[in-house]
């Protein structure tokens, strides 16, 4: 606990040493400065400076990072939708693959399968193919977007696994999607 | 035997005289528009009385003959003692009794039930020249019926129209009966329904093999959807084409020799034509549009399919030889699922409106469309008996699904489906 409350202290430092040393302008770098500085004062105040002296264990940094990437990335993918009978991409769905494609490229180790999934009008047979080209439309993008192919599986399920079985509008529109699970 | 094989003989050459003299009356192609009063005298005990027995058979037979359209029956509240006598030959029925309700056709029958075995002895006559038109004794078990019953209906539509009836033939289809998805079989009424996947996993859109007790038929068990293949009565399944994507709408050939199936491995749904083991033969389609839903000409020479290549959903002709494209349909914004008569003379098909589906037929040049289904519910996945004479459908209401039969005209709709199961995508067996 003491340990990693006196690691917490010196990323602190270390950080806003970096933000002070990156920003010449004195008006942004206000705030955090302030900051840092009562926390650590908050912390642990009779703390001598000698005791601080511990060597950085960057490659833990780097996994608990890495790791939080993953977090996100493992709960962040969001779905996105189709008009009835396409499988190109929407201004919206272009969005939300653009932040999905930010936390994919953030966590390496992930790997997922891309979806295709239909609203339930069309023939079964159609849905099928038409989901796979949802699936590989999305896929397409990210990869235009910088992340890697082999990261990415595609699988069309048509009309068979709708996420709202009512039969109107908005369970159909709910149901035209692409949509991310993880692989491993 | 020898006197047995004299009867049959007599039996085939009286049929064929008569099939000859009635085959020119009867369209097949156009039932209900002409029908044939027929009387079906209960079944007379030959020994200890089974009422259930002679019940089940006279409602099996009634229902069968009812679906062909061919007949109109002759009230039983007016039969004469005629239809309690036992006498079964030609010289002991009173035709004048028969002739005088009105019957043109006369069914007589008797049965005998000793221990399990079960014994039916079945006459078709006609009442006007007073000839036997079929004679068939069956012999089995208590619990074959219903199979007896489906077995003369047969027999009657042979006698009256010169073609086998489909009664004794089955339908396969998928069913959520038990939660998920998986491959059932039934008879042509729905009667003993029998579940032939446990895969727990999506089954989908079964066909049968034309030449074996044989189903094919999509499942991801592995994950993907993979085309499966499976013996009937072995129960015995294996993998027939496991490419990455999909794997699915196989249609076995007329001949039984090769499939036609949608494959995507190349990143596009196209259509391939695979040997029974599984090699691809040949790539049929090329082009960047959806290519789905093959279904063979009796000829095996072409396949209807579905493609948007020309925007929406349409049903379009490939030559199997040239590989040279034709569109079928015109009308409407989204037609799929074709399926070739065994006539060849139409190919039936669903089309999308107003957020349903209605079957629909067309000629293979594409003229004298008409629609088949009205009403409630979507109505899709038309397929044809084995004879041309019916449909078999699935109808959604309210979200849930069953099976439907009617025939080639769309008349004599009913359903099959177990009341409260879901099931969908039915398929019909050739001749079993």
């Amino acid at each position: 606990m003491q340990k990693s409350m006196k690691c917490l202290v010196l990323m602190f430092l270390l950080l806003s040493l970096m933000i002070s040393g990156c920003a010449k302008k004195p008006v942004a770098t206000d705030e955090p400065l302030v900051e840092v500085e009562e926390t650590t004062v908050v912390v642990d105040p009779e703390q001598p400076m000698a005791v601080v002296e511990e060597p950085i264990d960057e490659a833990a940094l780097a996994r608990e990072a890495a790791e939080a990437a993953e977090q996100r990335a493992k709960s962040g993918l969001e779905r996105i939708h189709f008009e009835f009978d396409q499988y190109v991409l929407t201004d919206g769905a272009k969005q939300t693959l653009a932040d999905n494609a930010a936390l994919l490229k953030a966590a390496p180790n992930v790997e997922v399968q891309i979806e295709g999934h239909c609203d339930e009008r069309g023939s079964d047979e159609y849905n099928l193919a038409l989901g796979e080209k949802r699936a590989l439309a999305t896929k397409n993008y990210l990869v235009s977007l910088g992340v890697p192919a082999s990261r990415m599986s595609t699988i069309s399920y048509g009309e068979e696994l709708p996420l709202d079985f009512a039969q109107t509008e908005e369970a159909w529109a709910k149901n035209r999607r692409a949509e991310f699970k993880i692989r491993r | 035997m020898k006197t047995f094989q004299t009867f049959l003989i007599l039996v085939s050459g009286l049929f064929f005289l008569s099939s000859q003299a009635l085959a020119v009356k009867i369209e097949i192609s156009a039932p209900g528009e002409q029908t044939i009063p027929l009387a079906i005298a209960p079944l007379q005990p030959l020994a200890a009385p089974v009422p259930e027995i002679a019940k089940e058979f006279q409602q099996v037979l009634e229902n069968d003959l009812d679906l062909s359209g061919l007949f109109d029956p002759v009230d039983p509240a007016a039969f004469l003692d005629d239809a309690r006598r036992l006498g079964l030959r030609s010289s002991e029925v009173d035709f004048a009794q028969w002739r005088l309700l009105g019957a043109e056709s006369l069914i007589k029958g008797a049965y005998r039930v000793e221990g399990e075995k079960l014994t039916i002895e079945l006459r078709l006559y006609d009442v006007i020249t007073r000839r036997l038109l079929t004679g068939r004794r069956y012999v089995g078990k208590l619990k074959d019926v219903r199979r007896i019953a489906h077995g003369f209906a047969d027999q009657v539509l042979l006698s009256t129209t010169g073609e086998l009836g489909p009664f004794s033939s089955k339908i396969a289809f998928i069913s959520k009966r038990s939660g998920r998805k998986e491959l059932y079989l039934m008879d042509v009424d729905g009667h003993n329904p029998q579940r032939l996947t446990n895969h727990q996993s999506i089954v989908l859109n079964p066909d049968f093999s034309p030449t074996r007790k044989e189903l094919i038929f999509t499942s991801y068990d592995k994950g993907n959807p993979d085309l499966y293949r499976k013996e009937i009565y072995t129960g015995r399944e294996s993998r027939l084409s496991m490419k990455e994507g999909l794997n699915i709408g196989g249609r076995y050939s007329p001949d039984g020799r090769e499939l036609a199936l949608t494959l995507s491995k190349d990143g596009n749904s196209e259509l391939y034509l695979l040997g029974t083991d599984g090699t691809i033969h040949k790539r049929l389609t090329n082009h960047y549009g959806i290519d789905v839903d093959p279904s063979w000409s009796p000829d095996g020479h072409k396949i209807a399919f579905v493609s948007d290549r020309r925007g929406n959903p349409n049903v379009f002709i490939i030559d199997v030889h040239n590989e040279e494209v034709r569109r079928l349909t015109f009308e409407g914004k989204y037609n799929a699922t074709p399926a070739w008569s065994p006539k060849g003379d139409r190919i039936a098909f669903a089309r999308l409106e107003n957020n349903r589906f209605d079957i629909y037929t067309i000629r293979p040049d594409g003229s004298d469309e008409r629609r088949l289904t009205f009403g409630a519910g979507s109505k899709e996945h038309p397929r044809w008996s084995s004879d041309g004479r019916f449909l078999v459908y699935s109808l959604e209401e309210q979200g849930k699904k069953s099976v439907h039969v009617m025939r080639a005209d769309g008349t004599g709709n009913r359903k099959i489906s177990t009341p409260g199961s879901d099931d969908s995508h039915p398929a019909w067996s050739g001749r079993w």
